[in-house]
């Protein structure tokens, strides 16, 4: 039936029409559209196998609805994920409150999930640096107060789009076996979750 | 429906509230809720009908149900709680069949090979006990416990004699069974033993668990609904690990494995664990259901969805897609269910894809499942998410795209049961007079007009030109013009009532003015006996007297 078989939740978080659809759609199928009504573009799950030294990681590529009347149910799109991807557009700066928001929620009820923070729309600042709002070093650093790992990438020219995810799939294959060790000897109380971070006892 | 609204938008998300049900989940009384639905209906229609004709069969006083045979919800229960006792019986005898089959297999195809024994220690009181695969050889010094080894009696090669005293241990007379729904069972036995066998040793140890954990789970009707879910997720969660050190880490193989362990137990333990009567989910199905037929107003257009049904092959896929989440509640396994939402939601992409002639997103899937569900009003559609959630395979659940159409299920549920004015960019008092039913969007907004505002000139040129409006508009006459009729006929109907009422005392107010006027004076003189006039006929015959006959 759905044939590929993922080895890790990644989620696509963050303000409407950042650009999560088309960070997706750039790393899967390599292209990026334009266009008057193009904020809806590519797929809405995607699994994408990522060769990791001997190892493939498979990982599947969750992206949310981008409408505020779907916020409150974001909550259930990231519960169990391995890995948050967290867009602000570069050229916005409430995107990035908004972004700090998501990294709150994500702290305080995902604590198994690493959070990747992703300046979208490179881009544009190429062309015109005065439509920068977010600065790299204020970016950087609150990702460093968060332990998040932070890339600024264009789907337009598909620059640093593919080692984003390249990063994912690695601290995800690094962490697993040391993950799995983890979990054999955890305590009973937590099985009650088990549903949601089961992704974890699968390789 | 305030009910609906009301209850339940307090609680957004059904995940959630999966996590917190075993916290604070409480015992509905289910037979309360069909009854007041019950003397609702009774009351709005006007109809008299015999109370005894709704209670319950058994006598209990509650009131029965069609659906449940007449019984009341408990009843039916206890019921189906007999026949169930009758099928694992029927289960027992075909495993024990099934196993001699199997064992007489092994037996020439390995000649005089050490048995393996499978039991690791004593069994954990919730959880059937498992054994490492690879170590049978050395456990076999492990087997004392007195409770594993009535199971293990049936399936281990070396008892070849029939367990006589184990069959009768269950056995609790119980006649006129149906035996209709084995038939399904029994095949998905033999299919879990023939795909066993291709794993030779290990796959008895399977079946050998499986068993004993069906048993165990069979012994545990009291246990509420999140017992329950932990019970067979832990029950996963130990096959899942012994298969990964069996199978030496190759995923694809547990997956595989663990497919079928869960068609299996699944298959077998359905009756007893959807929408168990230690939950509410019944009641929340109720809810939702009245919520979504209350809502069946909301258009397409106030969801943003883009699918133009207008389009055959667009509304081809989602007839298919309706049709789709509809067969859910049909399944048994959770993973069969879970292929019923994909299903759904890959007819659901077709449609968008053919609609905006490329690929749909996460911002056209969301809302597209929203308004199939809407359409669909999916049977029992909180009880199936709830199942699904607490008895899929986890992994399967947690992160490949079955689990992501799932998790949208979820949110579109959730959406439904919070929807207010805001998320249909509605005022409130529009979304009012659309909730109680005192407007309808299809009298004042146009129906070709695809943007949600089409201004008033607009929306009547477009009526007069487009022949599928004309209709609707005809329609809508013809319907209104009922409507004035059905009132009319009511009015008639409800004076005749008053005239019926009045009836018997106009005809008492005229019988006692006859009385009145003519009052009845008995005259001294009239003895009428009849015989009086016939002095004469003495030669009559005498009257008859009853007779008493004997007997
Ligand atoms: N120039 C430029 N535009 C982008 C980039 N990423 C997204 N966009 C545009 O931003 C808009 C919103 O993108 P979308 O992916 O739909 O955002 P989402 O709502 O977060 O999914 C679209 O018009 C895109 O074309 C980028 O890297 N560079
Ligand atoms: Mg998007």
């Amino acid at each position: 039936m759905s044939a590929i078989r993922v080895d890790a939740k990644v989620v696509m978080l963050g303000k409407e029409s950042v650009g999560k659809t088309s960070l997706v759609e750039r790393y899967v199928h390599n292209r990026f559209l334009v266009g008057p009504y193009q904020n809806t573009i590519g797929a809405a799950f995607v699994a994408k196998p990522i060769q990791i030294g001997e190892k493939v990681v498979t990982l599947g590529v969750w992206d949310t609805a981008g409408s505020e009347r779907y916020e409150a149910m974001s909550r259930i799109y990231y519960r169990g994920a391995r890995a948050a991807i967290v867009c602000y557009d570069l050229t916005d700066s409430s995107s990035f409150q908004r972004a700090r928001f998501w990294v709150k929620e994500l702290q305080n009820c995902e604590e198994h999930c690493k959070i990747y923070l992703c300046g979208t729309k490179g881009d544009l600042i190429e062309g015109d640096r005065s439509v920068r709002q977010i600065d790299y070093h204020d970016a950087q650093d609150f990702a460093e107060e968060i332990g998040a790992q932070h890339f600024e990438t264009s789907s337009k020219t598909g620059k640093n789009v593919d080692e984003l995810f390249y990063k994912v799939a690695e601290d995800y294959n690094n962490s697993a076996f040391q993950y799995m060790t983890e979990e054999t000897g955890v305590d009973l109380g937590q099985k009650k979750d088990s549903y949601f971070y089961s992704c974890c006892h699968n390789n | 429906m305030t009910l609906a609204a009301g209850a339940l938008t307090t609680q957004t998300n059904p995940l959630n509230r999966v996590l917190d049900l075993h916290r604070r989940y409480y015992y509905y009384k289910r037979t309360h809720l069909t009854s007041s639905i019950m003397s609702q209906r009774t009351e709005r229609r006007g109809i008299h009908v015999d109370q005894s004709d709704l209670l319950c069969k058994k006598g209990c006083g509650y009131y029965g149900n069609a659906a449940w045979q007449g019984l009341c919800s408990k009843c039916w229960r206890e019921e189906y709680q007999r026949v169930r006792q009758k099928q694992i019986q029927d289960d027992w005898a075909l495993a024990e069949k099934l196993q001699r089959e199997e064992d007489a297999a092994y037996a020439s195809s390995h000649g005089a090979q050490t048995q393996p024994h499978g039991q690791s220690s004593a069994p954990h009181p919730g959880h059937a006990s498992l054994g490492p695969f690879s170590k049978f050889e050395e456990k076999k010094t492990n087997e004392k416990t007195r409770k594993v080894t009535t199971v293990k009696k049936f399936f281990s090669p070396s008892s070849r004699t029939p367990p006589k005293k184990e069959t009768q241990e269950g056995k609790t007379p119980s006649p006129s069974i149906s035996r209709h729904s084995s038939f399904e069972t029994d095949q998905v036995s033999r299919d879990f033993v023939d795909f066993l066998k291709n794993l030779q040793r290990p796959g008895r140890e399977i079946h050998k668990q499986c068993r004993a954990f069906i048993v165990n789970m069979s012994s545990k009707k009291d246990l509420s609904a999140e017992e329950l879910s932990e019970c067979v997720q832990d029950f996963y969660q130990n096959m899942a690990d012994r298969l990964m050190s069996h199978f030496k880490g190759s995923s694809e193989s547990v997956e595989q494995v663990m497919d079928q362990v869960e068609k299996y137990i699944m298959t077998r333990l359905y009756k007893g664990v959807f929408c168990p009567e230690t939950s509410d989910d019944e009641r929340k199905d109720l809810a939702t259901q009245n919520r979504i037929r209350a809502l069946h107003w909301v258009t397409i257009q106030m969801l943003c969805v883009s699918m133009d049904e207008e389009i055959p092959e667009v509304s081809e896929n989602v007839v298919k897609a309706i049709t789709d989440v509809i067969e859910m509640d049909s399944k048994r396994v959770p993973r069969d269910k879970l292929a019923c939402i994909t299903r759904c939601s890959k007819h659901i992409f077709s449609a968008i894809r053919i609609t905006k002639n490329e690929p749909a997103s996460a911002d056209d899937f969301l809302p597209a499942l929203i308004y199939i569900v809407l359409k669909a009003n999916p049977p029992r559609l909180q009880s199936n998410i709830q199942y699904i959630t607490r008895f899929c395979n986890p992994s399967r659940l947690m992160t490949g795209e079955d689990g992501y159409y799932f998790t949208n299920l979820c949110c579109a549920t959730a959406f439904i049961e919070k929807l207010d004015a805001q998320s249909l960019n509605l005022s409130p008092e529009e979304f009012e007079r659309y909730m109680s039913g005192q407007a309808s969007p299809r009298l004042h907004s146009s129906e070709g007009d695809w943007a949600l505002a089409g201004s008033a000139p607009d929306a009547t040129a477009v009526a007069t030109t487009n022949p599928v409006l004309v209709q609707l508009n005809q329609n809508l006459e013809l319907l209104s013009g009922l409507i004035s009729k059905q009132e009319r006929v009511t009015e008639a109907a409800q004076s005749l009532q008053a005239d019926l009422l009045s009836w018997p005392q106009s005809v008492e107010r005229e019988v006692h003015g006859v009385l009145e006027k003519y009052p009845l004076e008995v005259a001294p003189r009239t003895v009428s006996a009849i015989d009086a006039n016939n002095v004469d006929n003495d030669n009559l015959p005498p009257p008859l007297t009853p007779q008493v006959f004997a007997g």
